[in-house]
């Protein structure tokens, strides 16, 4: 993934960490020990790194997708709909980290470095500002 | 003493502000102390881009301190001067707001602080949001003379252990009690990260100073009569700033002030305070040689 090495390189920057224990399917809370006042420096981070704006909240807004605030949780527990909702949004985390009963205030302790390279990735096409992909860049036709 | 306004204050007029965005007023440090901390320069910065965050929030968050970049360091100030305070506003919204912004002494640049980011925090759990809109007010409007503040409790690290040149770990003691905790804030006391940053940076000069005579002789040739150059560190910036809680009065911390990069050119000291196991508060230091004979 073409935003990684930056990403992975401003990540741990924030978290104070190697390089190297900056993998793509690390979860930002559970493996490097990223805290709340982390998530904000890492988005801060990421958006001066690559150009963007992150608005607050876009993650777990995008995630819920379609279904209302309603539709999504209920008692601060995610529905079936918004857990199968969650399972196909992210879609980079490891199948086997997703529990039921989920609690929505435990939905951040899914994301990933990738969760947060596809977000780069997502606001790049935003903003019109996104790579052109390999194939593009040689002018050849893509599907 | 009412402490509210007066403890704790750094900012007597606000002279313009695009409410979000851009700030600027000002500080007349009392002339009568007997010192005034640069990291309580930065708070001043601090202090006029929280004005323009909480009103932009209408006066229903407040920020706290969470996360500098970069902090330059960049002449000295001395009770008395008059500092002009500049910040501007990058975003602010419910979450957080992020900013930057200098302190000048007659138009000459004392403190620059870049990317700080602070949490924004329900307001009215640290302060009256009336008496905050009252004096938004007041400082856009008049401003005030008063001097009303009249120095901090000296908060000293106190040297643990340590390695000559190599680190030095202290304990910081938070007062139980202390008039700025009246004003930082009424309704919930927090130990300043102003003035944790101003211990630390103690911690750090105090490693510094170790440094200096860890020196190479200089190439042949040399002559006898040659003296020997010593080198000085001072500090010059201060990175990666982050504070991670609230510390509450009579917390014992313990820093730690590590040489982490050797360059002979640019030293870096990393800085980790903790609070039993957990670490609280991080920053790097960088230091710039001040060569004497």
């Amino acid at each position: 993934m073409a935003v990684f090495p930056k990403a992975a390189e401003t990540m741990a920057d924030a978290l104070g960490c190697d390089e190297e224990e900056v993998k793509l399917d690390s979860s930002l809370i559970n493996d490097l020990g990223a805290e709340s006042i982390d998530f904000l420096d890492i988005v801060f981070r990421l958006e001066r790194a690559f150009k963007v704006k992150i608005p607050r909240g876009k993650l777990i807004e995008d995630a819920r997708g379609e279904l209302s605030e309603a539709e999504f949780e209920k008692g601060g527990v995610v529905s079936d709909a918004g857990f199968q909702r969650l399972k196909t949004f992210l879609n980079e985390v490891p199948a086997d980290r997703f529990k039921s009963p989920l609690k929505v205030a435990d939905i951040p302790r899914l994301f990933t470095v990738e969760t947060f390279c596809k977000i780069v990735i997502r606001q790049q096409k935003a903003a019109g500002t996104a790579a052109p992909t390999a194939a593009q860049t040689a002018g050849t036709p893509t599907a | 003493m009412d402490e509210h306004f007066r403890a704790f204050t750094f900012v007597n007029r606000i002279t313009s502000v695009k409410i979000g965005h851009q700030v600027r007023g000002s500080y007349q440090i009392p002339p009568d102390l007997a010192e005034f901390p640069l990291s309580l320069v930065g708070e001043a910065v601090g202090q006029l881009a929280a004005w323009s965050a909480i009103a932009a929030m209408n006066f229903e968050k407040r920020p706290v301190a969470g996360i500098a970049a970069k902090i330059e360091l960049l002449n000295s100030i001395r009770p008395g001067d008059e500092l002009e305070l500049a910040a501007d506003l990058e975003s602010v919204d419910a979450e957080a707001v992020s900013y930057g912004g200098v302190a000048s002494v007659r138009g000459k640049p004392v403190l620059r602080l870049e990317h700080c980011v602070g949490p924004m925090v329900p307001l009215e759990e640290f302060d009256d949001p009336a008496a905050l809109r009252e004096r938004f007010a007041f400082l856009c409007n008049s401003g005030t003379n008063e001097n009303a503040f009249q120095g901090v409790p000296s908060v000293m690290p106190q040297r643990i252990a340590g390695e000559n040149g190599q680190w030095i770990r202290a304990n910081i003691q938070v007062p139980q009690s202390a008039p700025f905790f009246g004003d930082h804030f009424p309704r919930r006391p927090v130990f300043p990260g102003t003035l944790l940053m101003h211990a630390n940076l103690q911690l750090a000069a105090a490693l510094a100073s170790e440094l200096a005579g860890k020196d190479e002789l200089p190439r042949l040739p040399i002559q006898s009569s040659m003296p020997i150059a010593k080198t000085k560190w001072a500090i010059r910036s201060v990175h990666d700033v982050k504070l991670r809680t609230f510390i509450p009065p009579g917390e014992l911390l313990e820093s730690e002030a590590r040489l982490v990069e050797r360059d002979s050119n640019a030293p870096v000291i990393s800085l980790e305070t903790r609070k039993g196991k957990r670490v609280i508060g991080t920053a790097r230091v960088s230091l710039v040689s001040e060569t004497t004979t």
